[in-house]
Formats: C-alpha cells, structure tokens, sequence
C-alpha cells in the first residue's frame, strides 16, 4: 500500500506547490496521477521516492518511509524525461543501476538482458547512451525501474516521446506488472493511455487534490479527456 | 562500501571516456614530448631542463584536468537530473559524494601516472637514468588534487562549474602563497588585517606543504617526517570538504 498522509510542499519559502496531499493507493493497483502542467504532480512524486522531503506530512510505502533505505530496495522509480550518463551503453548501465540494490534484489545478467528485451533496448545495449533517440531513452528509462524487481514502481510520464508502438509495448508490460501484483503509481499527460490502464486516478490542481477515486466514477458518460478539461476549467475559475 | 564502489567506478569510467578530457591528455603528453626538443637547446643542461620541465608539465596538466572534472561533479548530477537515478535508489547522498570523490581521484591519478611514465621516458632517452622520484613528487600531488577535488565538489553543490573553476583557481593562487601570508601578517599587517590574513592562513589550504618538485629537481633531501605530516594534513583537509559537500548536498532540494 502507498500511503500519501497530509502532505505539503513549499519552494522558497512561498510558493506551495503541494498543499495538504493525501491519498491512499492499495497494493496491485494501477494509479494515474493527473493534473496540467506546474499542478505538482512531479514534486508529489519526487517526494514520493524519497527524493525530496515534504515540509509537512508523510509517505509509507509498503508501511516503510522512501527516506529508508529498506524501502528503496523495493522501489523502481523512472524520472521525467530522463537524462543519463552519456559516455555509458544502455548494458552498462543498467548494471550501474543493478549494482546500487542489496545483492538479493539485484538481477541476474540474464534477467537484465529479459528487462532489455521487454522493453525494446536490448538490441541497442552496447550502443553509447548519447546515440540513443529520445524514444529508447524513455524505454531505457523504464527498464532501469525494473531491474530490482520493485514491488512498487513509480512512473514520472513513462509514455511521453514514445511512438504508438513504443506506447502500447510498455502499457503491455504495466498490464503485466499489474498481473503480478505490483502496484503503479504513474503521472501522465496522455489522457487516453490513463483510462486504458487506471483503476484509479487522482488530478491535482495548484497542488491540491480534486479528485481521487475510480476512473469511471470521474468520467460520468464522458469521455476522460472532456471531463479532466471541465473539472480543471471549473476549479481555475474558483 | 558496495555503493560507494559502484558509483566509483561509474564516475571513472564516465570521466575517462570524456572527448574533452583526451585533448587534453593529448596536449600534456605533447608537452611533455617538447622537454626533448627544449632541452637540446640548453647547453649541458638537458636533463635538468628536461626535468624541470616536465615536472612543472605534470603538475600544470594535473591541475587542469583536475579543475575540468571537478567543477561539474554533483552540478550536473542535478542539473541533468541523473541523481534521479542513484537517489531514488537505496543510496544516500553521503555515499554518492564520496563516490565522486574517489573516482574522480582515481582519473586524475591514473592520468597522472600515464604522464610520469611519459616522463621517465624523456628523462631516460635524454640520458639521465630512472628517475624514479617522480613517483614521490606524484603522490603529493595526488594529495594537492584530493584537497581540490575536496574543494570542487563542494562548489558544485551550491554553484556552477564557471563560479567552482574561479573559487578553485583563487584558492590554488592564495594556497600557494600561503607562507607569504603568514610572514606579512606576522610583521607588518595591521590589527584587523592581522586577524584576517591570520585566518586565511588557517582556512585555505595549504597546498605549498605538497611541492617537493624543486628538491627533487635539485637532488636535495626530503624529511620523512615532512612527508608524513602532509600526507596527514592531506587527509583532515580532504575529510572536512567532502563532509562540508556531503552537509551542503544532504539540504539541497532536488
């Protein structure tokens, strides 16, 4: 279970970019986390993984805090539009990032190259990073998350820059860590990939939540595109 | 350990695979080439030019590579945003700055190293043996580097690589003028001046404690014991900069 409890968010001492954010997402279950552009999602799910502290509040992961490196362990994390290390091949680092788990969560060679394979990269492994299109960044990206075999993965916009293919190969394997029982916590501007996915979603605006529950509930005989644009428009004009 | 070793070895092999970092290696050894050329013009002279030469070649080349991968260490770590990466795993700051560290030195050393062999090459085809107190002249150099890589990647956790490149020329300049310093402040600053150059002579390190090129170059001998307390020195200044850049890191938000 990821617990969000209360959490909030200050830059500079001003600008609140999270206020009071709570939401409770159960194990196995896929979350989209929506919300326009600067609405909080990526410090939301930066402090999420521990990579930021909230001024106010907590986050449990599997009942652990992120800021545990025991927690970590059972993480995947794949940040927004990643950059890399660029001198490195796609193989070289992905074992980069194999090697920084607990010997009993790392993967094997063989596993490695199955992530590799899954997600598109493995034909590309040996090449240097820097010769990567934007779109095998992204699977490169995604295929990091995965390399401990996480029990909670979490997906800063996995589907952006991704071509239709490239998208629908990595919702297939989403669907299939879902299958296993992993529980997804993912932002995304792609409206239509979140309803395909989503048992639940959560928008938030000016960093606070509007909404969190099941997508159909939300939609309401709408399509989800129409509905998140209404309910946005409505809280703007507040 | 574990961690620390793997984000070594990462820092290595990204640096050692740097274009620019090859130009210039490629310009050292060049340098280092032409103590041949130089050295023939001298009449008599040819291995002590040849040696004092390349030894200043050694130390110039070192610094700047020094400056180059330094200055962006943990800089870029967070303007690319590839600690994203590393954080997000179970690694802590501590760890990925003593990684930085550590493998940052060990480029430097392992370039170093290339280059004193370079060195020992021209000494010897110019006539003058082995001369295999280079190594000694590397070492404290190495440490010189430790404390700079200190020093730079503490820059780099608040600052850009152009403002950590100036600081750290600025401190190299003053470190080495730092027995000056001592003497004007103890004969004929000031009260005020006094303290504050006082302090600077505490503060900055002081990198002259690592030059032995010139007894080395004039074959005159070098205390053990001198040896001993730089290296120590070396260590304690090495430990309060990677602590104060690991403190400075460790509030940063990402």
């Amino acid at each position: 279970m990821i617990e969000i409890k209360n959490i909030s968010k200050t830059y500079n001492g001003t600008d609140n970019v999270i206020d009071r954010l709570s939401l409770s997402i159960r194990s196995g279950s896929v979350f989209g986390f929506l919300g326009p552009n600067g609405a909080g999602k990526t410090t939301a799910i930066k402090i999420a993984v521990g990579l930021n502290s909230p001024d106010e509040g907590e986050v449990l992961i599997g009942n652990g805090s992120p800021f545990r490196s025991e927690t970590r362990e059972n993480i995947g994390f794949m940040p927004e539009e990643p950059h890399f290390y660029e001198q490195l091949t796609g193989l070289e680092f992905m074992k980069f990032t194999n090697d920084l788990f607990d010997r009993n969560r790392r993967s094997s060679s063989e596993e490695i190259d199955e992530i590799l394979e899954k997600t598109g990269v493995y034909k590309a492994r040996n090449k240097k990073i820097r010769d990567y299109s934007k779109g095998m960044k992204q699977r490169l990206g995604f295929a990091q998350a995965l390399v401990n075999n996480p029990n909670y993965i979490f997906l800063d916009e996995p589907l952006e820059g991704l071509d239709p293919i490239g998208r629908i190969e990595i919702k297939k394997i989403l669907a299939n860590l879902k299958n296993k029982g992993k529980t997804i916590f993912f932002n995304s501007h792609i409206l239509a990939d979140v309803e395909n996915i989503c048992d639940q979603i959560g928008i938030i605006h000016r960093g606070r939540l509007i909404y969190s529950g099941p997508v159909a509930e939300f939609k309401k005989n709408k399509s989800l595109e129409e509905q998140f644009v209404e309910t946005i428009r409505g809280f703007s004009r507040q | 350990m574990n961690i620390i070793l793997t984000i070594t070895k990462n820092t290595f092999r990204q640096a050692i695979r740097d274009k620019i970092l090859y130009g210039i290696v490629i310009f050292g050894f060049l340098f280092m080439g032409s103590a041949v050329v130089l050295s023939s013009l001298s009449l008599g002279e040819e291995v002590f030019v040849a040696r004092n030469f390349g030894i200043a070649g050694i130390y110039l080349f070192g610094l700047v590579i020094t400056v180059f991968l330094g200055a962006s260490a943990i800089y870029e770590e967070i303007e690319k945003k590839t600690v994203y990466f590393t954080l997000s795993k179970p690694v802590s700051k501590s760890q990925i700055v003593l990684g930085k560290f550590f493998g940052l030195l060990f480029s430097t050393g392992l370039i170093m190293f290339l280059m004193a062999l370079a060195y020992l090459a021209v000494v010897f085809y110019i006539g003058g043996g082995g001369d295999y107190k280079i190594f000694l002249i590397i070492l404290l150099q190495l440490m010189e580097t430790g404390i700079l890589l200190g020093l730079l990647i503490l820059f780099s956790t608040f600052t850009t690589p152009l403002a950590a490149i100036i600081y750290t020329i600025l401190i190299i300049y003053i470190g080495h003028l730092l027995s000056l310093i001592q003497n004007y402040a103890a004969k004929s600053a000031g009260p005020a001046a006094k303290i504050i150059l006082t302090s600077l002579y505490y503060l900055m390190p002081n990198l002259e404690k690592f030059n032995i090129r010139s007894p080395v170059v004039h074959n005159y001998p070098i205390s053990v014991n001198e040896l001993a307390l730089s290296l120590t020195y070396a260590i304690l200044y090495i430990a309060i900069a990677v602590y104060a850049a690991r403190f400075v890191f460790e509030k940063r938000d990402l």
